[in-house]
């Protein structure tokens, strides 16, 4: 049984999708590990910060947007068994010490005088670097073989930037004197100086370049 | 940030004033307002102090709202990988969001009604509850007390709102109702895997709950007679997962709560009279 008519091309002309892509199977499902990890570690502090923060509208959104990195969470928890990873617990790990130690360091304020400092490391450091991350995976892994990686890449993208906005508009709202000023800047300078240490979200390499990695896309041969 | 955060250490704005529920109960001043027979006790807008009466449990929502938003926030962050599974960590976060949008809705329909933050006192017995140091004990003490009492109460308001021709109030109580349904089957569902092999841990964590839900009943303020403002709400309760036999038990909980309050009030008004 055949249809009436020229036979159409497998990719309309404006499909401009690539096979090559910078990650193999066992790179992305490596990075996805990450991205869960560092995911719950965020929900939790968010939901372990709510009973801290004295100010209401801060309240709220903590417990808003603790749920989104939840969500988060879940979705690159099912994703790692479809990347041939089926001990999900396996791969959710941080990319290296370093990653432990800012993240130790983001969680730790407590006292409700610090909102300030637990929303700078949030919004100002970690977020930044999610978007980061993510958007670097998006650009760089094939658009056909890896498509179920980008499309929750996609969701999860547009609750962080969304997220991001919210936060930044709190700090600016709370940051009022000089001192406050000073104390964002501050923690923000002592956690670059943790993450970059770490590497990033996922380690050396998190934004490709590192040095194996350039010569691997470089050649257009994907790594992992 | 340190595991299990102590009640006393709750953060609040100077608008919120703390009070102890166990001083409300034996201010000896209840006697008096005890004696006074006015009537059915339900929330109905026929009685003088209805509005009142409603201004001041809509604010007890929402206190009771933020704290089980600071309860299901703490349960996300206080137990590591290996103490509760995955999911039921995604679970709290779920709830967290849930208490949120219920928080943001109890200062909207406060402000509708006339309240402000602040009007009336905020007891923290509802985080008590969602501290406890198990998880399975939050589950039960929260998820199916806390929760529980907050069907009771939201069928209740959405009653109110019903019959005294509020329909933003009765439409938004319908709205955290079902919420609230949801998360007591939560619970109900996370007790039995979690008790799976273990009858009795199942069984302490409901002695817990059974403290709780005494607790919560407060000395008659939820029952099923005229003389309770909140009533149970059996319909609800079992679209949430609680069998008959275990409403009945909550039934006599309740009783049970308001005879011993009754009989602590006639203790203190005999010593306030010399009696």
């Amino acid at each position: 049984m055949t249809a009436s008519g020229a036979p159409r091309p497998a990719f309309a002309p404006w499909d401009r999708r690539e096979l090559p892509g910078l990650f193999g199977v066992v790179e992305s499902a490596r990075r996805v590990g990450n991205y869960k990890w560092i995911e719950m570690r965020l929900f939790e502090a968010l939901g372990g910060w709510v009973a801290t923060v004295p100010e209401l509208d801060v309240k709220f959104v903590l417990g808003r947007q603790c749920y989104h990195h939840a969500w988060h969470a879940e979705l690159w928890n099912k994703r790692l068994p479809e990347l041939r990873e089926m001990n999900t617990e396996r791969l959710t790990e941080p990319p290296n010490e370093e990653m432990v130690k800012f993240v130790d360091a983001v969680r730790d304020p407590e006292a409700p005088e610090l909102t300030i400092e637990k929303l700078v490391g949030v919004y100002r450091v970690l977020i930044p670097r999610k978007v980061a991350a993510y958007t670097f995976h998006m650009n760089a892994t094939s658009r056909i073989t890896d498509a179920p990686t980008i499309r929750s890449l996609g969701f999860i993208l547009q609750d962080e930037m969304e997220d991001w906005r919210e936060g930044e508009m709190l700090l600016q709202s709370l940051i009022q004197t000089p001192e406050e000023v000073e104390r964002a800047s501050r923690r923000q300078q002592a956690l670059e100086d943790l993450i970059r240490s770490a590497g990033g979200i996922t380690g050396p390499g998190t934004l490709g370049n590192s040095e194996g990695q350039a010569d691997e896309a470089a050649e257009g041969v994907s790594v992992g | 940030m340190k595991k299990i955060l102590p009640v006393e250490e709750l953060a609040r704005d100077s608008r919120f004033v703390r009070a102890r529920i166990e001083d409300a109960i034996s201010d000896p001043r209840q006697a008096k307002v005890s004696e006074r027979n006015t009537g059915s006790a339900r929330l109905e807008p026929a009685r003088p102090a209805a509005a009142d009466r409603a201004r001041q449990l809509m604010h007890g929502i929402f206190v009771g709202e933020i704290q089980a938003l600071e309860g299901a926030g703490r349960t996300t962050f206080d137990f590591d990988d290996d103490e509760i599974p995955f999911q039921l960590k995604l679970d709290m976060a779920r709830q967290c969001w849930d208490e949120s949008r219920h928080c943001e809705i109890s200062v909207k329909l406060s402000e509708h009604m006339g309240s402000e933050i602040g009007e009336f006192t905020e007891a923290t017995f509802l985080y008590e509850a969602a501290c406890a140091p198990d998880a399975l004990l939050r589950l039960t003490g929260v998820n199916r007390a806390l929760e529980g009492l907050a069907i009771d109460v939201f069928n209740t308001m959405k009653e109110f709102g019903d019959v005294s021709g509020d329909p933003v109030l009765a439409a938004c109580e319908d709205w955290m109702l079902a919420d609230e349904v949801t998360h007591v089957k939560m619970g109900s569902d996370w007790l039995r895997r979690l008790t799976e092999n273990d009858p009795e841990r199942r069984e302490r964590a409901l002695e817990f709950q059974r403290t709780v839900d005494k607790l919560f009943s407060l000395g008659g303020f939820r029952g099923e007679t005229d003389e309770n403002p909140i009533q149970l709400a059996r319909k609800f309760r079992e679209m949430a997962g609680f069998s008959t036999e275990e409403i009945d038990d909550l039934s006599e909980v309740a009783t049970e709560a308001q005879e011993e309050a009754r009989a602590a009030a006639d203790a203190l008004h005999g010593v306030a009279s010399g009696d």
